[in-house]
């Protein structure tokens, strides 16, 4: 068991190291840990085909409890194909809503509402933004709000930037709120059956109440900028027309009702019993379908890199789960913490902020969750305790740096490519404080309603 | 010019790359590509011409940058492509100029027309004249060689798959130390002259 052991957590840190390298795609660089974790984890040295089939987990696609079992976990370990097939599910339907110009189209009409005057539009777009990525990946709000909010900025003469670090920080914030709307919730909810609903009574109020804070800090941290963009005043006459961006009404409208389903199908899903899976099938079938002959497009558009991605990290962490390491890890927790919940959500919730805040937060989530369920049964805890601690960590540390989330970088990517560089230093200027205020907000919330 | 050509010069520090690409583009009378094209992505972006420079030809910090699909939080990175988005604006448009580094012999590695070149030079060569171009000690010229040679290979293998310097990825690599700079850029300007009569 010991080489086992070692070899899974070489080959674990291997694929760190080279994740955070970039050198070789990342999805390449999981599959291939990954195949090293069946070939030589599994089989060179547990001799376990039973170890392979459970972290392959192909069969628990074929079972009626994948697609129609509210409130269950759908697969306790290996490749969690629920997430999986939701997150591909959700960028079929993105990409049918980018294509008919809904972001656009939403943005400027926003815009147009608060009369382009920099303090309302300031506050407008990072609700929007906190808001969308409750059921939006958080990619797709930054890639089209600051896309928008650049333009809006060299039409207006103000600088963005206040605005795309504000609107970044609340796509991560929005994010934690659902269970949908960041890929560690995904995970969370799906490996220890959570529903929308109790994502939204926990990890919702949470970031509900952050986001008034934040809205306040960042209005305090931008304070300067915004009181001399609004003094400049600068409306020109001739902005476009919001429904200008419509490229086409019928597939504006068609992509419309199918995210207003997608909302109404996650919230009610306790309540239906379809898995999130099945609502991710559904979705991307009904996009497909009423695309028409764009349905090529939309599957060629479709983030395969990302999705294999999933695949290796689930094998490469079950290495982990195993072969014990994370029952190891659990333990030392429990030891330190002595069993003191306060101290055990501390803990999770601090550990999990600043490892997303330099990591990716994906692979650290999937490999925590063992280790919480592990936490969970030794020292007799709610699971669901510690499952919202590591949500909130790994979804909110992620905004402290450029490179803690997904979001962060497209956010500075798009601002760069228009001219506005954003450094470390100004990033972490404005937006480390906010996270350390979320977290730790977050905290005593849990220390008050959990423990 | 009738015929679009493109010259990409690849060098080593102090090889006499950059001073053999302009005699080129003066003979011929091309375009002449190097930092020069980061004054006109300044204007172009209403970006400070000094930020550029900070982090041009540069790679980026391992580290501190991370890329999501085609976007990068590095100001090297964005900085490269937004050269590199000119440079191939620029072929698009059916214009013929010599380029200097910038990665040129890979990104615009498609155009027919493009002569990619390789300077190298002697080691002493290039420490005599490092000493004499910034007025340094040969330990000093010695470091800042290697430094400059090492952060234009890592530069350059960032943005490509073709390695910097290896002779299959270029049409001519050339010692500049055995016939002179002055030589060797007629040599070069004769080499093009006749590649341009076989496009």
């Amino acid at each position: 068991m010991i080489v086992s052991q070692v070899l899974a957590i070489i080959i674990f840190v291997v694929m760190f190291v080279l994740i955070v390298l970039d050198k070789i795609e990342r999805h390449i660089v999981t599959l291939g840990c990954g195949l090293l974790t069946l070939l030589l984890v599994f089989g060179l040295t547990m001799h376990s085909g039973s170890a392979i089939m459970e972290t392959l987990n192909v069969k628990s696609i074929f079972t009626p409890g994948f697609w129609y079992s509210a409130g269950e976990a759908e697969s306790s370990s290996g490749i969690n194909w629920s997430t999986i097939i939701f997150i591909a599910g959700m960028m079929v339907m993105v990409e049918g809503m980018a294509r008919a110009g809904f972001f656009q189209w939403l943005c400027m009409n926003l815009a147009k509402l608060v009369h382009y005057k920099p303090v309302p539009l300031f506050i407008t777009f990072m609700l929007i933004s906190a808001v969308l990525s409750m059921f939006i990946d958080s990619i797709t709000v930054i890639l089209f709000l600051a896309a928008v909010t650049v333009e809006l900025g060299k039409l207006l003469k103000i600088d963005p930037v206040p605005m795309i670090l504000s609107e970044i920080f609340c796509a991560n914030l929005g994010g934690s709120a659902t269970m949908c709307g960041d890929p560690p919730n995904i995970i969370i909810g799906t490996s220890l059956g959570y529903s929308f609903g109790d994502f939204l009574t926990n990890t919702g109020v949470m970031a509900g109440i952050s986001l008034v804070l934040i809205v306040f800090y960042f209005y305090f941290a931008f304070r300067k900028e915004l009181a001399q963009e609004s003094a400049n005043g600068f409306v020109p006459e001739n902005l476009p027309d919001p429904k200008s961006v419509i490229q086409n009404k019928r597939d504006f409208a068609i992509s419309c009702v199918i995210f207003a389903c997608a909302v109404v199908l996650l919230v009610t899903h306790a309540q239906t019993g379809l898995t999130v899976a099945f609502i991710g099938l559904v979705i991307a079938l009904i996009t497909l379908i009423t695309s028409g002959r764009h349905m090529l497009l939309l599957l060629q558009r479709v983030d395969y890199k990302t999705l294999l991605f999933f695949v290796g990290l689930f094998v490469v962490v079950s290495g982990l789960e195993q072969t014990g390491i994370l029952e190891v890890v659990a333990g030392f927790i429990g030891t330190v913490s002595n069993g003191n919940l306060k101290l055990i959500v501390a803990i999770i919730i601090w550990l999990s902020a600043i490892a997303s805040a330099f990591i990716d937060n994906i692979p650290f989530a999937a490999t925590m969750l063992p280790v919480i369920r592990s936490l969970a049964a030794t020292q007799g805890i709610d699971p669901s305790t510690l499952a919202w601690a590591l949500s909130m960590g790994t979804d909110i540390g992620g905004s402290a740096t450029p490179i803690g989330a997904s979001a962060n970088v497209v956010g500075i990517s798009v601002a760069a490519k228009n001219g506005h560089f954003i450094g470390w230093g100004k990033y972490c200027k404005y937006s480390a404080p906010a996270t350390v205020i979320v977290v730790a907000v977050s905290m005593l919330f849990m220390f008050v309603r959990y423990c | 010019m009738e015929k679009q050509v493109i010259v990409s010069i690849s060098r080593e520090f102090c090889s006499g790359g950059h001073i053999i690409g302009e005699s080129i583009a003066k003979t011929l009378g091309l375009g002449f590509c190097d930092r020069n094209i980061l004054d006109e992505i300044a204007q172009r972006n209403n970006i400070r011409i000094e930020y550029l420079e900070k982090y041009d030809e540069k790679p980026r910090n391992l580290i501190l940058s991370r890329r999501v699909g085609a976007f990068s939080n590095s100001i090297e990175d964005i900085i490269s492509e937004m050269q590199f988005e000119y440079l191939r604006d620029k072929a698009l448009n059916g214009e013929s100029f010599v380029i200097v580094g910038r990665c040129a012999d890979s990104v615009l590695r498609n155009y027919k027309c493009l002569i990619p070149i390789f300077v190298m030079g002697d080691e002493e060569a290039k420490i005599a004249e490092a000493c004499r171009r910034y007025n340094i000690s040969r330990e000093e010229a010695i470091n800042k060689i290697r430094r400059h040679d090492r952060t234009r290979k890592q530069y350059h293998n960032r943005y490509s798959e073709r390695k910097w310097g290896d002779s299959r990825y270029y049409d001519m690599c050339v010692n500049s130390s055995k016939l002179g700079i002055e030589e060797t850029a007629t040599l070069l300007t004769e080499y093009i002259r006749q590649r341009i009569d076989k496009f």
